[in-house]
């Protein structure tokens, strides 16, 4: 999708908004690191390339979806700016083959920015979380390595899932290799954790799970918009959350 | 009656045990299976006997068979291909829900590229139908589906100009390399785990090796001893490449980068070499398991497993379909069970007493037949 180019030489930003009722779990997000291969692009190509990994980039909806919707509010966001996404998402796929394939995919798509949702199927798996530590903490090496920024997107969120030590320990996991490599990571089970709390006493039926998870990947769209525009200029995360129009 | 066991579908058996197996992600026995020392793996097998069983369909068993007839049977072989893939998919989509409904966890409807089907059920269910969408690890057969679309072409080539087919196919693959033509996956955006457009080439290969009296089938028999020593030192490179981490960096390779990397969906050259190294050497072995089996020692053991891998190959259609569902039942289980050994030896011998059966079973139904005419059954077809 192409926004509409200003003469500026360099981009311009706008808030990336939250809708109201994404809100609540803007307050698990953190502030991230700047993304500085990704304003370097901007600023030279007026080009923005995404590469998107993960279960995530599936998901779909009649308003077009998760990558759809971080590639409008991205071209809205960053005005003259291309923006182009780049779905390669497998889900089901652990860290460590998501890694090999990803490798492949940076090289081929050049990519400025690549979005990675990770750590869900590892817990799922019981992968040890030394192992998927180092998996990931080997290709953010590997991506920094080759001037491309990260931004990772946390394990998916299900109440049932606040009762799993392991796949609490690959959340925590993830957290911590993100603080130590730098990278930006959205808490999307954090965020999702806070909504759902707002939303509900407790578990409901799984199709109503389903609507309101179907629900969280808008709200995800929205966080992951949010991290890159604030990656690009590096303001830390505001105070005050502004709502949609 | 059905066939000896062979070479053919002993391998087949092997590559679908592999499959089932490397389909169950985090299992403790994916560590021992080809993916592991190989750059190539079972999906390789798998595809270039697919291609192997296409001579002896396209050829009608020894017997001369029209052109027409060829096509119709090649074209049928499609559609029952594609039948069974539109069931195991509806199969596995319920499983996911059946199971995101008894363990109350939202989480299993979003497995394996199931979740656009529950959040936009509309253009989901014509991407099912038209192989756009593809769950994960059901990705195969829709690849299998296009090739033997593209088979009776094949075929028809093979039939009038052989020396041009190989040649054609890997124009194809080389133009596929360069361009990076792949098919596109909608209603979700993205390709083809499995591009075609590449595979045909294993598949192919497989054809015309299986030819074993004229052309490269024939030239790579008279020279399988010296192929061998060729082959040897890529096989070894091979593990070499897995056990020391040898993989060249994709950003460093030169322009045209597919021709350079190790990648799946494309099927580079350096997987399609090491595969082709890896049937060389190994299609010397099943004669010396076949002497294994006579010796007193190994006689129950050996010749038990060439008779369980063979009967998985002579039905591995059937076989590949339970084994797929299988594979994602075996999942859940983990799930519940938290992946120990102990529930992971539970499921690979469960499974593949479950894959056993089905292929007895197909072989129980085809004896309780009444007897055809031969020509609907030629000796060597493959129920596969």
């Amino acid at each position: 999708m192409t926004a509409q180019p200003t003469p500026a030489a360099a981009p311009t930003a706008a808030e990336t908004p939250l809708s109201k009722a994404c809100q609540p779990g803007a307050s698990a997000l953190a502030g991230g690191p700047p993304l500085a291969n990704v304003a370097a692009a901007l600023a030279q190509r007026k080009q923005l390339r995404i590469l998107a990994f993960g279960a995530a980039p599936g998901r779909i909806s009649r308003r077009g979806g998760y990558t759809a919707l971080i590639e409008s509010m991205l071209a809205r966001a960053l005005k003259g700016i291309d923006v182009i996404m780049i779905n390669r998402g497998v889900s089901g796929e652990l860290a460590a083959n998501a890694a090999v394939r990803m490798k492949n995919e940076v090289a081929l798509e050049e990519p400025d920015l690549v979005l990675w949702q990770v750590g869900t199927n590892d817990a799922l798996a019981y992968v040890a979380a030394d192992e998927f530590a180092a998996t990931v903490k080997e290709q953010l090496d590997w991506l920094k390595a080759h001037k491309v920024d990260v931004v990772l997107v946390g394990l998916q969120f299900a109440p049932e899932m606040l009762r799993d030590a392991h796949y609490i320990e690959i959340r925590d996991t993830l957290r911590k290799v993100a603080a130590a490599e730098n990278v930006p990571v959205v808490r999307f089970f954090e965020a999702m954790q806070i909504i759902n709390r707002a939303d509900t006493d407790g578990p409901g039926p799984v199709a109503d799970e389903f609507e309101r998870d179907e629900a969280g990947y808008n709200c995800l769209a929205q966080y992951v918009a949010r991290a890159i525009t604030l990656g690009v200029f590096a303001k830390g995360m505001p105070k005050r959350v502004p709502a949609a129009q | 009656m059905t066939r000896e066991a062979n070479a053919v579908d002993f391998w087949r058996g092997f590559a679908l045990i592999t499959i089932f197996i490397d389909h169950i992600p985090g299992i403790v026995y994916s560590h021992f299976t080809l993916a592991n020392v190989s750059i190539s793996d079972a999906a390789d097998l798998f595809v270039f006997l697919a291609g192997w069983s296409l001579r002896l369909m396209a050829d009608g068993g020894g017997r001369h068979m029209p052109t027409r007839d060829v096509m119709l049977r090649l074209f049928g072989r499609a559609l029952e291909l594609y039948a069974a893939q539109v069931l195991i998919t509806m199969l596995a989509i319920a499983l996911l829900a059946l199971s995101a409904t008894e363990l109350k966890n939202p989480l299993l409807l979003q497995w394996h590229n199931a979740a656009a089907v529950f959040d936009d059920p509309v253009p989901t269910h014509i991407g099912l139908a038209v192989l756009t969408h593809q769950l994960g690890y059901f990705d195969i057969l829709p690849l299998y589906v296009v090739l033997m679309l593209m088979a009776p072409f094949f075929a028809l080539i093979d039939r009038h100009a052989p020396h041009w087919l190989l040649p054609l196919s890997l124009t194809l693959y080389l133009a596929v390399l360069v361009f990076r033509l792949t098919l596109p996956t909608w209603p979700v955006s993205g390709t083809w785990f499995f591009n075609p457009l590449a595979w045909q080439v294993v598949f192919v290969l497989g054809f015309v090796f299986a030819k074993g009296d004229s052309g490269i089938g024939a030239w790579a028999r008279r020279h399988i001893k010296v192929l061998r020593l060729v082959a040897l030192p890529i096989v070894i490179l091979g593990v070499l490449v897995h056990v020391f981490d040898w993989w060249p960096d994709p950003i460093d390779v030169p322009n045209p980068k597919l021709i350079f990397i190790a990648d799946k969906t494309f099927e580079t050259p350096m997987r399609l070499i090491q595969f082709l190294a890896l049937v060389t050497v190994f299609s010397v072995a099943f004669p010396y398991i076949r002497m294994a089996a006579k010796l007193p020692s190994l006689n129950a053991t050996v010749d038990g497993l060439i008779r369980l891998l063979a009967m998985l190959g002579r039905n591995s259609l059937y076989v590949f379909c339970v084994g797929s569902l299988l594979s994602l039942s075996a999942q859940v289980v983990r799930f519940v069970y938290r992946g120990t050994v102990g529930s992971d030896t539970v499921v690979v011998i469960l499974g593949i007493l479950i894959m056993a059966f089905t292929a007895w079973l197909a072989e129980s139904r085809q004896r309780t037949r009444p007897a055809g005419p031969p020509a609907s059954a030629p000796a060597a077809s493959p129920r596969s």
